[in-house]
């Protein structure tokens, strides 16, 4: 009767040692959000011009697309447009190729992690060198990451100590997050020094000025665009913005959303290639466009990508990432893995109480936790309900479509409250796996008014 | 002002001592307040479990049940907000919704309606108190904390004029104890752990009792304490402010 | 039919209601004392701040907050004591071993310590290579608010600029905060007159 994600959490939840301190440090990404929120008198009505800014943009998105490569094309970029994640790893490759690049650096791009990018170009012959460095360690590990913004969050100091010590030489034992930093500093300058290309997703493209924005607290993505003259940018078409005064309102939201911190490190404005150099923007459909016809579900397309949904996420910060099956987790992940493919990722629906805790925090006010419980009516119609749950559900309206049954039943109830506990603690009792069931009133409210008893 | 009181299923049948209170201060403070027979459930448990069509007869019922009076109240917040936020969309095309500004959990009632100014009873124990996530987000009876907006809690108001009480909030201090309705069955392992870590916030705070506007958050925290054998106790808000009734 | 005009005409196809754009005119925070908010958030976010008053000679404050600097990089006039001009190396990568790198910002803004920095130099990666950045900014250029800094930025014909917040930093490892991930790890910014 499991969800996949019911399975992959309760295993999640059996390193209790692991499992606590996964909750405590998302929690406390949630906590650092809510100081930065309080410290902004103008916070709530931010959201409110963010969300509606993001309605405009996205009900209007053929005209700013249109725009903002009209303006990139102004400058000198290259525009690519890719209906789905193929043509945009085929047009990547076809870059690369063009340009004998052996090795690509990149900085981190859940976009093209949804392309499947670096698996298509490593099957290519060329080196790509992830510069993040939660992405690095997860890219020497042979692992996905396991939130959007902090990808390795669920990784300890220990396992980043062991990794370098076999991969970078580093000290034996030595797990200081500074020292191993460090290290990572040192291996990864090689690394922009000899590289041939450097690609980077884009957090917005503004329409008015063509400009790419990327957000970093590492630097890498400049690091990356810095050395090697060949810059790919590329971007889900959903990313496209008006103008600086609609930029203004994104980057206030932005950090203070998704880490906690005033503003990332740099905000970077990539406009035109380098002297001598090339820059290509790749703008990705992949299914985005669809979304877009979807009444119910359209204003996913207003994310922003900064997983605060995910931080306050009772049930995410409790399962971590890899007990989702889509490759965004989170209550963000749930809605876009149902876009994606209803069949394929109907197993994430369950993972949610419906707290509407992310729908306060989203600086974008995407109405996620009502987008859950859309999907969730959906799941019968498309043969994915829980079993267990529709034959509740059935026996439940019964029950409660005819009263005079209903109140029979309450009669006999308080029985329940003396059979054996292992008649009513076993495995058929879902229930009783950690809690010890409510005991059934003598009387039920009913029967008590109905005696009199309460007039 | 005639009110309906609406006592949901499980209140019915495992805490219909909180229906009880409901009544008995609803009738102390001289309010024209009666039960209709045969009542069931609002028909939140299957509509958030995938199968709202479900509850569309529940809604009907209900409906009818409560058309002649000017407000109904409830002693859960969540069902109060579910019959609020969904019945206009389940009774579409059927006919037009009354029960979605008729209907009132009954610290809303009280605080906003009422506006009780004081109460007779005493409850010299010290509470935590459990902000349910629907009554937080939902119906607004406490400022929801990810929001910047100037706090607030109607049932803090409220109990603060029970004497002798002394009241706590936990850490984290509105976040959801994992209940979720059919998500308790469905996703049990991590059910069972947002509760316990909840009782442990409560529990932290020094209080005696665990109290709340919801009946089915305080089940599911009192099934984990009652299987790891702590100490503390339960109690819904209701039954403190009708405390000495 | 190209890609762009596949996607163009889906999406034309696809939108179900249309919304106004709203009215994007707020009025971001503001403070009583903005340089001294700028100075103050430039702190928390890692960075340390002198303040140049008049006689001061600039070249003598970087000396003293980098003793041990050997390669220093810049290209204004004005920086005597650099030893490497980043308008004059053959690839980027002769700025590596760069100790410290002296800019000009044009626009620092207070709510996060942002300083925006178009490109003036031919080698951006003088910015992000150095281990120590120094960034010159006059206390007349501080506003308050991103708002406020988005109507003044402008760009050089190089086509890049970035706002700089503090050193180069990452919580990758366990939410350990570490200073100093790619780029540099150390900021000072000089706040003239």
């Amino acid at each position: 009767m499991s969800t996949k994600h019911a399975i992959a959490a309760e295993r999640f939840l059996a390193d209790k040692e692991g499992s606590v301190w996964h909750n405590q440090s998302i929690g406390y990404a949630r906590t650092k959000r809510d100081t930065m929120a309080k410290g902004i008198p103008e916070w709530e009505q931010l959201r409110k011009l963010s969300s509606e800014i993001k309605r405009h943009t996205v009900t209007h998105l053929d005209y700013y697309l249109e725009e903002f490569s009209k303006h990139a094309e102004a400058n000198g970029v290259i525009v690519h447009w890719a209906k789905d994640a193929n043509e945009h790893n085929d047009i990547v490759y076809d870059i690369l190729q063009k340009h004998n690049v052996k090795k690509l650096v990149k900085s981190k791009s859940m976009l093209t992690e949804e392309c499947r990018l670096n698996d298509f170009l490593f099957s290519k012959g060329i080196d790509v060198v992830e510069t993040d460095l939660g992405e690095r360690i997860l890219q020497l590990m042979g692992i996905p990451p396991s939130h959007i913004v902090m990808p390795a969050i669920h990784i300890r100091r220990e396992q980043v100590g062991k990794l370098f010590e076999e991969k970078l030489n580093t000290e034996k034992g030595n797990s200081d997050p500074t020292y191993l930093t460090r290290a990572a500093r040192m291996h990864l300058r090689n690394e922009f020094m000899t590289a041939d290309a450097g690609m980077t997703g884009g957090n917005f493209g503004v329409a008015a000025t063509g400009d790419v924005v990327v957000c970093t607290n590492e630097g890498n993505a400049d690091m990356s665009t810095s050395m090697p003259k060949l810059h790919i940018a590329s971007i889900g078409i959903e990313k496209i913005i008006p103008n600086y005064d609609c930029l203004s309102v994104f980057v206030r939201l932005l950090a203070r959303s998704a880490t906690g911190q005033p503003t990332t490190t740099y905000t970077s404005h990539f406009r035109k290639a380098r002297p001598g150099g090339e820059m290509h923007i790749v703008l990705v459909d992949n299914g985005r466009s669809d979304i877009l016809g979807n009444a119910e579900h359209w204003e996913t397309m207003k994310c922003l990508r900064c997983g605060a949904c995910m931080n306050t996420c009772p049930v995410y910060r409790r399962s971590g990432g890899y007990s989702y099956t889509y490759f965004i987790p989170g209550p963000i992940g749930i809605n876009l893995g149902m876009l994606r493919s209803p069949q394929q990722y109907s197993d994430n629906v369950s993972a949610c109480s419906l707290c509407c805790s992310c729908d306060n925090v989203c600086p974008a006010k995407v109405n996620l936790s009502e987008q859950i419980y859309r999907w969730r009516q959906s799941l019968d119609s498309i043969g994915k309900a829980d079993p267990m749950k529709k034959a509740m559900s059935k026996g439940m309206t019964y029950l409660f479509d005819h009263p005079l049954i209903y109140q029979k039943s309450l009669y006999l109830a308080p029985l329940i409250n003396s059979m054996p506990r292992f008649m009513i603690y076993n495995g058929l009792n879902v229930w009783g796996k950690g809690r010890e069931l409510p005991t059934f009133a003598k009387e039920s409210f009913e029967q008590m008014w109905k005696k009199g008893k309460l007039k | 002002m005639k009110i309906g009181l609406f006592v949901p299923c499980y209140v019915n049948a495992l805490f219909p001592e909180v229906g009880v209170a409901t009544y008995k201060l609803l009738k102390h403070l001289d309010v024209d307040v009666n039960y209709p027979l045969n009542q069931t459930c609002c028909g939140q448990p299957m509509a958030n479990a995938g199968f709202e069509a479900k509850a569309v007869p529940l809604a009907e019922r209900f409906e009818e049940m409560f058309k002649d009076y000017d407000y109904v109240v409830a002693p859960s917040a969540s069902c109060a907000a579910f019959v609020k936020l969904n019945y206009p969309r389940l009774l579409k095309g059927k006919h037009f919704c009354l029960s979605d500004n008729k209907i009132m959990d009954v610290c809303e009632f009280l605080h906003d309606v009422l506006k009780v100014k004081s109460l007779p009873g005493k409850f010299s124990h010290k509470v935590s108190l459990h902000n349910s996530c629907h009554g937080v987000r939902e119906l607004n009876l406490s400022s929801a904390s990810e929001l910047n907006i100037p706090s607030y809690s109607k049932i803090k108001d409220l109990l603060k004029l029970v004497e002798g009480i002394t009241v706590y909030e936990p850490d984290h201090v509105d976040e959801c104890c994992g209940f979720g309705g059919m998500f308790s069955v469905e996703e049990p392992a991590v059910s069972v752990r947002m509760g316990t870590d909840k009782i442990n916030n409560h529990i932290a705070t020094g209080a005696e009792y665990i109290t709340g506007p919801d009946s089915s958050c305080l089940m599911h925290m009192q099934g984990i304490a009652r299987r790891t054998d702590k100490e503390i106790k339960f109690i819904h808000v209701v039954e403190i402010l009708a405390a000495g009734l | 039919m190209s890609s762009k005009e596949s996607i163009l005409s889906n999406i034309r196809k696809n939108i179900c209601q249309q919304f106004d754009m709203p009215d994007t005119e707020i009025r971001g925070i503001r403070y009583d004392d903005t340089v001294k908010q700028f100075i103050e958030t430039s702190k928390t976010v890692g960075g340390s701040v002198e303040i140049l008053n008049g006689k001061d000679d600039i070249n003598d404050v970087v000396r003293r907050c980098y003793p041990d600097a050997k390669k220093i990089a810049s290209n204004l006039p004005e920086i005597k004591i650099a030893t490497v001009n980043p308008d004059s190396v053959d690839k980027a990568q002769d700025l590596n071993d760069t100790d410290v790198t002296v800019v000009k910002g044009d626009v620092g803004v207070a709510e996060n310590g942002c300083i925006w920095i178009p490109q003036a130099t031919k080698e951006k990666a003088a910015y992000f290579i150095c281990e120590y950045l120094v960034i010159i900014i006059s206390q007349k250029n501080i506003v308050n608010n991103m708002h406020e800094a988005y109507k003044k930025i402008e760009f050089n014909d190089y086509g890049f600029g970035s706002f700089i917040s503090g050193p180069s930093k990452t919580a990758d490892i366990e939410q350990a905060l570490v200073m100093g991930a790619q780029s540099a790890r150390g900021v000072t910014v000089i706040l003239t007159e």
